[in-house]
Parts: structure tokens; sequence; C-alpha cells
């Protein structure tokens, strides 16, 4: 078994156990690390907690909402300026963030009325607002608060509001990954079924586990509109609350981050017959991909196809351009669950970069055979790493730039390896053809800023030379390209536009008449 | 399973791993379920047979058989020579194989969790 031990984590054997180095001739019966499992004591993790996934990485996403949390007003630090789930409401889910701030006389003497106090408030304060979802956290858990029965009261009080309860405390599972799980089965069960959605096309789909980080799901809205597909609600970037009430009435569940929703697609399998399509919105072939197969559902395959042509031959330069300078560039790949396998063969082979190692902060022994399969001969794949074992891997790797979070990605810079924000993103969005440009940019970027020569400039002693320019990105990128590429009149750096969803919002698209029209006319 | 074949076999394993989500569904009765219908349609495709998608589950696997079979005939052109008793022997193979690396030989210990 090629189980890896770093250096820093042998005062922690059982680390052993959460690294494999995919060797020649490994698969997935040798070369897996054990993975979901309770955070080893003694290992500094990088998890987010149970409430947070249930929280901050689903529920918050929808948009015309009220999002409140039960507990310590710290349990909302992962509101404002962390997050960059946009929405076309003027991002109303990110500008307001509740809590009840529960101190320590609640702890004693209960936080029910508090809570009830708050809900009220906040329905009077946006009074446009008639939905709320609440979760749970530690502190109202412990106390025993019954959070349902305020919800049930306060609703009973204001019949044209609706509430959503989250029964999801920190420490509800080894990581986010259990309050993923918890918010999808508690919003199957309270929820879906509860509205009937307006049906206006012939082909109706859930677009599920599509957070819409800078604008991802109105990129991918805009292909399924082009396509005359209706998106009948999205879990839950961008997503009405009311519109996720009627997801039974879908035909198709279109799934793309498996970690985190492929529960309720699973449960809408079972309780609706709605089958599950998995697909990829990241990388040009991938998304070719995944907008024919659903056309292929449908029978409307023609109308992908011309999608795909469209747009594979407007970005496909601007892609080659950045291939052309990131070939052979070293990467970790470092994100919480699905990207890991969202981008681990698809980087490699679009942009030329080697991915050298691959980690997740939450995801299951399922999302590591994703991006075990995924990656080259040679990478490291770490489950639940710690700070410590980022570091050394850093050393012994040496990647040119690595993608994670932005708190790993902070200390990383530290010792002089560029990062990019596989969460949140640095400047996306970076799903469909011009999102994957999008992110090339970002790495080209990263890698050939000047600053990484230039910080190691001490200004106190080093003599700064003041006869020569800086150095730009270009000239360090490049240095060793033949001149054939340098040359190209086909290849060409990214050309869209600063902000690339706005035109998205003012769009018409084309109408395409449903069956039961065409034949009344 | 001689050199060949095995060689065959792994190319054709190597795309369904690096390519395509539908083998790792979350538990073994719906990976087997997957494996066995897409595979299934994949080989009739394959053979020219045709294939009926009557529900709209079986339209899901469907979609996914005919984006694998075209992949394999534009990147495998060797299949091309294969006579269909053959492709069927292969894909049989090809099963055989992507059953025990996600289901019988899988180290991943949630696959038999009874809940979602």
């Amino acid at each position: 078994m090629p189980y890896h031990l770093f250096k820093c984590s042998e005062s922690i054997p059982e680390r052993e156990k959460h690294a494999v180095i995919k060797g020649e001739g490994e698969d997935l019966t040798s070369a897996l690390p054990l993975g979901y499992l309770n955070t080893i004591p003694g290992s500094i993790s990088e998890r987010g907690c149970a409430y947070c996934g249930a929280k901050h990485v689903i529920g918050t996403p929808m948009k015309d909402v009220i999002h409140m949390s039960h507990g310590p007003v710290g349990c909302t630090y992962d509101t404002w300026q962390t997050k960059r789930y946009i929405s076309d409401n003027d991002n109303f889910q990110l500008k307001y963030t509740y809590a009840t701030d529960m101190k320590e006389q609640h702890i004693v003497f209960g936080a029910e009325k508090l809570l009830k106090k708050n809900i009220l408030e906040a329905f009077a304060a946006f009074p446009e607002m008639k939905r709320m979802t609440l979760y749970q956290t530690c502190a109202s858990a412990l106390i025993g608060d019954d959070i349902n029965a305020i919800a049930e009261e306060v609703m009973e009080e204001l019949p044209d509001v609706d509430i959503f309860v989250c029964n999801s405390p920190g420490f509800g599972g080894p990581s986010q990954s259990g309050g993923h799980h918890k918010i999808n089965i508690a919003w199957i069960n309270q929820k879906v079924g509860t509205v009937e959605p307006e049906i206006t096309s012939d082909y109706v789909i859930n677009y599920v586990g599509e957070y819409n980080i800078q604008g991802d799901q109105e990129v991918m809205q805009d292909f399924f509109k082009r396509m005359g597909i209706q998106i009948l609600s999205t879990f839950t970037g961008n997503g009405s609350y009311d519109d996720l009430r009627g997801m039974h009435r879908a035909q198709l569940n279109v799934l793309e981050c498996a970690r985190s929703a492929e529960y309720i697609c699973n449960e809408l399998r079972v309780r609706y017959g709605i089958p599950r399509l998995d697909i990829d919105g990241f990388g040009h072939e991938a998304m070719a991909s995944s907008l024919r197969k659903v056309g292929m559902f449908f029978g409307i395959e023609d109308r992908a196809e011309a999608i795909i042509a469209e747009e594979s031959a407007r970005w496909k330069p601007e892609l080659d351009w950045y291939k052309a300078r990131l070939t052979d560039k070293k990467v970790c790949l470092w994100p919480g669950g699905s990207k890991l396998w969202h981008w681990a063969n698809v980087i490699h082979e679009e942009m030329g970069v080697n991915v050298v190692s691959v980690y997740t902060k939450f995801g299951h022994q399922q999302d590591m055979e994703k991006g075990v399969s995924r990656c080259e001969v040679g990478a490291l794949a770490i489950d639940d790493p710690n700070e410590l074992e980022g570091m050394e891997a850093i050393e012994t790797l040496e990647p040119d730039i690595i993608f994670t979070g932005k708190r790993p990605g902070e200390v990383a810079k530290k010792v002089r390896v560029p990062y990019l924000n596989a969460h949140a993103y640095h400047n996306g969005p970076y799903k469909g053809w011009e999102g994957w440009v999008r992110f090339a940019r970002d790495i080209y970027n990263g890698i050939y800023s000047p600053i990484h020569k230039l910080s190691l400039l001490d200004i106190s002693k080093d003599e700064i030379r003041t006869d020569v320019g800086f150095e730009t990105q270009r000239l360090l990128s490049d240095v060793n390209l033949s001149d054939e590429i340098k040359n190209s009149t086909t290849l060409r750096e990214y050309t869209g536009k600063y902000d690339c969803i706005k035109d998205l919002r003012d769009k018409t698209y084309p109408e395409y008449l449903t069956k039961k029209v065409s034949e009344a006319v | 399973m001689d050199e060949l074949t095995k060689d065959r076999v792994e190319q054709l394993i190597d795309y369904i791993m690096k390519k395509c989500l539908w083998q790792f569904h979350s538990r073994t009765w719906d990976r087997e379920r997957q494996n066995e219908n897409i595979l299934g349609m994949t080989t009739q495709l394959l053979c020219d047979e045709t294939v009926t998608a009557e529900s709209i589950e079986d339209k899901c696997y469907w979609v996914d058989a005919v984006c694998l079979a075209d992949a394999y005939k534009e990147r495998y052109t060797w299949l091309a020579d294969l006579e269909k008793p053959e492709i069927k022997s292969l894909m049989q193979d090809v099963k055989n194989r992507l059953d025990h690396l996600t289901i019988t030989g899988s180290l991943n210990e949630e696959l038999n969790d009874p809940l979602y």
C-alpha cells in the first residue's frame, strides 16, 4: 500500500493512512487514503464545521432569504467578504447576515425568546423578504433550544412567511460535509413538494450542486436557456427559496458538485423518480460533453452542438495561448472537495500543467477515488491535511502554484508560492468556455507575476539596479517559447470583459414553443 | 487474459476513470446499476445494435453510453478492426475490471452504507 507518512506527522502515526502516492501500476484497489473521519487529535485541521457546511456552503447562496444563525455572532464569520456566491438580486444574501448573538446568560437561561425576537425583528426590518432559513449552532443545540417550535410559532403569527429549519450544529459531523448531508435531507423532507411550480418548457431540469461562485450558475444558466431548457431550481446558487420547494416537478437532475448535493439528487430519484445526470462545468471538453448529454436526454442535441461550436471557436485560441505558457508547470490542487476531481485531469490536458498533489479538506473516499483516478502517476493525495503537512509537501514538491482556500493560501504565500482561491476564485467565473480561459489567465498571472522576484530583494542591503526596467509577465513567460508560438496570429490572450456576467442578466433568449402550445397552434 | 487484451482493457478503463463520473456513485447498489447499464448499452452501440431507452432512467444511462461509445471510436481506432463477438468479449472484460476497481476491490468504506 503506497501510504505516505509526513515527517512532521511522525508523532501522529494514524495520519499515515490519510495520504498516498499514486505510483506506477497503482490503482484504486491499492492507492486510496482514508476519508471523512474525525480529525485525529493533535492534527490541526483546515476543515470547517458541520454548521458551516450546511449554512455557509449550501443554505446561504439562496438569494431571496433571510439566513439566520441561532448562536454566537462569531458563527457568522464566514459571510461578508469570505464568500463570493453572488446573485442577480443585488446580492441580498451576501450583504446582510443575521445572528441571534447568544451570550453566556442565554446558555444559562435559554435563548428561545431571544430567537423569536430576532426572527420578528428581521422580518420587520426587511418586509419584502418573506422567507427565512434558520440554523442551529453548537451553543443553541447543546442547551436544547427548540428552534423548530419557535419557527412554527412565528409562521402561525405571520402567515405569509415561511421558515426552513436546519439542525446541523457544528459538532454534527467530522467536517462541513456532515452539514452538506444534513441540509440536503432536511430540505427534501421539509420543503420539496410544498409549492407547485409553473412549467414553461418541455425540457425541465433542476441544476443541483452549483453555488454561483462569481457567476458560475449564471454562465451555465445562459447555456441552458439558449437550449430552451427551463431551470426549475438551482440548488442553491442564485436559487430562489420557493423554486427549490418545487424541485419535485423536474424531469432531470443535472448534478455538478456531487460532494455537497448528491444526497438530494439520490433522494429525488428514490422519492419522485427523477434521474440524476452528473456533469462537469469546468473545461472545454467537459463543457461540450455536459451540454451534449443534457441535449441528448431531451432530444435537442442540435441546440447543444450549435453552442459547443460557437463557444469553442470563440475561446479555444485564447485557452491555447495560456496552455503554451503553462505547460509543465507544477500545481498542487488543494481544494475543499469536488474541485480536486473536477479539475485534476482537464487542467492537465487543456492547460498542460502537471498536478503533483491533490488534497481534500472534507471530501469522502469517493472524492479521492475520482481525484486519484484523474491525476497522473506520482501525485501525492492527502486527506484532511494539517498546515505542517501542507508546508512539507510544498518543500518537497516545489509547486509553481497552489489552488486552495484563502487561509492555507496565505500560508503558501509566506513561503513565496503563489496561490489561487479554489473556493471563491480570483477573477471568476471559471465555468463555461470563457470561464475556463479566465482561470487560465489567473494561473498565468499568478505564476508569472514579477512580484515573486522583486519580493526577494531587500532594499536595505541588496543592490537595486536602476539601469534596467522591470521584468513583465510576458518577458518571463515567453523566454523559452518558440518564435512560432510567440508570433502566432491565431493564439491570443483573454479578450473578454472585466465583468462577463452583467450582460447575461439583460440578455434575451430564443422562444421555443412547448409541444402543448405548438399543437394548439 | 493475453497482454494485448489486457492493454486494450486498460486503455478503455483509463478513459472512463479520467473522463467519466457515472462509475463513482456513492453506494454499491448504485455502482452495480450504473456499470451494468452504461457499459451494456455502450457495448450494444459499439456493435451497431439498437438500444432501447424507454424510461427516463434508461435515457440517463443511454446518454452516457453514447458519449462513451463515440469517444472510444474516436480515440481507439483499433476497435474498428474487431469483430462484434470480440468487442463483446472485450467490453465484458472492461466491465469486470471496472467492477473490481469501483466495487469488489474498492477500499471505499462507505460503499455499503444502507442509507444515502
